[in-house]
């Protein structure tokens, strides 16, 4: 009896648990992109953090390349607190 | 309680709290199988593969969470999970050489740890792999001596 409990319950019920859990902590799909100019290829777009907005202490940056809002020099540079 | 008792309870709870991981990440990925997607289309090095990565890794994880519950299995399940996580972690350490604002494509919650604390996660979980292949190992190893005398 234990050993079915062990074999088939534990199971049934970590995966019951585990599906459960990522439907009730279904997160919001973040889509925040930026952008940022590498010479030669043109302007780039990749996804970045939710804290990366107009203001912070601290740059948002790819690969040590500043990132930006829109792939325009001339819209915000992106930063984080 | 001897030890092999400890050790026998210990991988079932370390191929517990791995199912639990794998099947959440996995459903959570599913979920949003789209968003996912478009953030791999848009990590370094593995944009190329987003489509196959996005389908691959839940399939991958479900398989794992499924084998570790097969006695004949559970020994192969902890080597992929330990080679799963330290995939991942190796990926996260390259992309952390990039920058720290790209976002994690991670499924559910754990998609709101940071990278630092992801790292340290997955080590987590990987010394619980570790301990699983070596237990389970044992106990695979003494079970098939049992039944051959």
């Amino acid at each position: 009896m234990k050993t079915k409990f062990f074999k088939l319950l534990l199971p049934a019920f970590a995966i019951l648990m585990a599906v459960g859990l990522a439907f009730a902590t279904e997160d919001e799909p973040v889509a925040q992109v930026a952008h940022y100019f590498l010479p030669g290829q043109g302007w780039q777009t990749v996804t970045v953090e939710d804290d990366c907005g107009a203001s912070g202490n601290e740059a948002c940056e790819y690969n040590g390349i500043q990132l930006y809002s829109e792939r325009d020099f001339g819209s915000i540079a992106l930063r984080k607190p | 309680m001897s030890n092999q008792g400890i050790h026998q309870k210990l991988v079932t709870l370390f191929s517990l709290l791995l199912t639990v991981l794998f099947v959440y990440t996995a459903v959570s990925k599913l979920i949003e199988l789209d968003t996912f997607q478009w953030r791999l289309e848009r990590m370094p090095y593995v944009a190329p593969y987003a489509t196959l990565i996005s389908w691959g890794v839940p399939f991958l994880e479900l398989v794992i969470a499924g084998l570790l519950w097969f006695r004949r299995y559970r020994t192969m399940a902890f080597y992929a999970s330990f080679i799963l996580l330290g995939l991942f972690t190796i990926y996260i350490i390259i992309v952390l050489r990039y920058s720290d604002s790209i976002p994690c494509s991670c499924g559910g919650v754990i998609s709101a740890l940071g990278w630092k604390d992801h790292i340290l996660l997955n080590i987590t979980f990987m010394v619980f792999a570790l301990l699983g292949i070596l237990w389970s190992k044992k106990q695979y190893n003494m079970q098939s001596h049992q039944n051959t005398t």
